[in-house]
């Protein structure tokens, strides 16, 4: 009986325990990510009513709409892929999230890369693509095919500054673009290395999170908010802890490319907040554009921009 | 189709029940506080959808912008019905808008609250001998707030407003679950006003089964003759109207039934 527990104890110290660290990443990323999102949510708020010499909402107001939204006692569903869409349409920030390192926490950063993490920035609109067709709202439909629109206007100069960082670092590892960023200092940082790569990100940016003048798909006042019209309760509840987890992606992935990740979180956040308020306060002087208008400018300027960064770059 | 005086009249309402019902059954102890903090967070944050057909509709932007700037308290405008909590009716209702107040209305999640601005909404204002307004709006609808004047200064849409928030966050303010439980008295008014075969889009006997919100109420004489009009929901087919694409379609078709 000896040698039985001794090969037991043996098995025991074999077994590799560092994924219990990696699942307590996983499980923190997103909720740092959520929590940040509601400051960011707040700012976007409070940037919109001090722009408009109003007080603006109180500090925990993001928070509150989105127990008061889960918390409704009817609940409207129009099917089980209206559900699902939903979950998708966070589910694929979650998992963004995962693969976005910060400081401390790899996450999956190592093993997905900025591929991947394109490729789940995209899922989003397509989940709210399934979840608004089964509402059968025409102004849903004309929202989610505006949106996929914009998807398509503003991924050509995402994809052009994706490619040029990613030869300019010689990598698609975030996790070593950080690390090459930070090593030299302010210097090597991205946006001081391309910046006209940087300036088309930033174009690049408010197409994708959606603010004017590139707010097509959710137009208020002409299509009653596009892909949430029919969205209420707990639907719009989703969609709200969406946006908060959109607005940190946008940001954080932003300062990843660009700004040098975060020494420490004090820096990180800050600069999160920093590149985040730029899109929100172009956003709030300026109107919307028409779809095709945005699809123009973005196959235009920011895309002419971005091949001339590229060119720099490679030269 | 049943003429409008063969309608009964609706009898006097029952008495409004108001406050917490049910709420001893709670057994867990953190039930309690998980209800103050909904209940908070739900007075904190209102969506606001406002039908602005009447002249007090004039009154909200200064409510709403920077000079008196409802956003402090929690309120925010909302564009659709499914998204919104408050249905702000500002000024008189004519029986043509009051049809969409209630499809709006239905459409609307719980916990929702009515508030009717202006005096128009108490008692038809200064339209009392018209035929074609609806003087009360509390007969077709429950309403949790009325501001009343002709019209009420943004001061006193504020102070309406916090007389709601103050109702939501003491759980007064449940007046949405009277119209499933007197259901039968909102659409007896409503017949009366609209016709016999009057249905919404909305099957509210359905959704207060559903929601255990069944009262004795509920059903009645009127609700007995929806039942004889009523059509039964379907989604509406959807389809493009153009006239180039409809000719080809039919000549298809014909084609099709040809061979």
């Amino acid at each position: 009986m000896d040698w039985l527990s001794a090969m037991r104890l043996d098995a025991l110290a074999a077994v590799d325990f560092h994924w219990l660290g990696l699942v307590l990443e996983l499980m923190l990323m997103p909720l740092i990510a959520f929590v940040a999102g509601l400051g960011l949510v707040l700012m976007l708020r409070k940037i919109a009513a001090r722009l408009q010499r109003r007080v603006g909402p109180p500090l925990l107001q993001p928070l509150w709409d989105i127990i008061k939204l889960h918390a409704k006692e009817t609940q409207t569903s129009h099917g089980l892929i209206h559900e699902i869409g939903i979950v998708m349409a966070i589910g694929g920030y979650v998992a963004a999230v995962t693969l976005l390192p910060v400081p401390g926490m790899n996450g999956l950063a190592q093993q997905g890369g900025l591929i991947a993490l394109l490729y789940m920035t995209m899922i989003p609109s397509l989940g709210l693509a399934l979840g608004v067709g089964q509402c059968a709202n025409p102004n849903g439909s004309i929202g989610i095919s505006r949106a996929l629109t914009a998807m398509l206007a503003y991924d050509v100069p995402m994809v052009i500054v994706i490619f040029g960082v990613a030869f300019h670092f010689g990598s698609l590892n975030l996790v070593h673009m950080i690390a090459a960023q930070q090593a030299g200092g302010v210097a090597t940082w991205g946006m001081v290395q391309m910046p006209l790569l940087a300036l088309a990100g930033l174009f690049a940016l408010q197409g994708m999170l959606g603010k004017q003048p590139f707010e097509i798909y959710v137009a208020p006042a002409e299509i009653a908010t596009g892909p949430m019209v029919e969205m209420g309760g707990k639907f719009l509840g989703g969609l709200f802890v969406m946006q908060c987890f959109q607005l940190y992606t946008g940001g954080a992935l932003y300062v990843t490319l660009f700004l040098g990740g975060g020494e420490h979180w004090l820096t990180f956040l800050f600069k999160v907040f920093v590149v985040t308020a730029i899109p929100m306060t172009i956003a709030m002087v300026f109107p919307r554009y028409r779809t095709e208008d945005m699809v123009r400018l973005f196959w235009k300027w920011p895309t002419m921009i971005g091949l001339l960064g590229i060119a720099f770059v490679m030269n | 189709m049943t003429h409008i005086d063969q309608v009964p009249t609706p009898g006097a309402p029952l008495p409004v029940e108001i406050g917490v019902k049910a709420g001893a059954a709670r057994t867990n102890p953190f039930a309690r506080v998980f209800d103050e903090l909904v209940r908070f967070a739900q007075s904190r944050s209102l969506f606001m959808l406002h039908y602005c057909t009447g002249c007090g509709a004039v009154e909200l932007p200064p409510a709403m912008t920077s000079r008196f700037d409802m956003e402090r308290l929690g309120i925010q405008p909302m564009v659709s019905p499914r998204q919104a909590d408050i249905l702000l009716i500002t000024g008189y209702v004519s029986v043509k808008t009051l049809k969409r107040v209630i499809l709006t209305y239905e459409q609307m999640n719980s916990p929702k609250y009515v508030i009717g601005i202006c005096s128009c909404t108490v008692n038809g204002g200064m339209y009392w001998q018209s035929y074609a307004t609806a003087k009360k709006l509390n007969d077709y609808m429950p309403v949790d707030i009325y501001i009343a004047g002709c019209m009420p200064r943004p001061e006193a849409v504020i102070e309406g407003l916090r007389g709601l928030i103050e109702n939501i966050r003491t759980g007064r303010a449940d007046a949405w679950k009277d119209y499933y439980r007197r259901y039968d008295y909102y659409l007896g008014n409503q017949q009366r006003l609209f016709g016999a075969d009057w249905q919404t889009s909305t099957d509210v006997i359905a959704e207060a089964r559903h929601y255990d919100l069944f009262g004795p109420a509920t059903l009645g004489a009127h609700t007995a003759l929806l039942e004889q009009h009523q059509r039964p929901l379907e989604a509406l087919e959807m389809r493009i109207e153009i006239p180039e694409l409809m000719r080809r379609r039919s000549r298809s078709d014909q084609d099709g039934t040809a061979q």
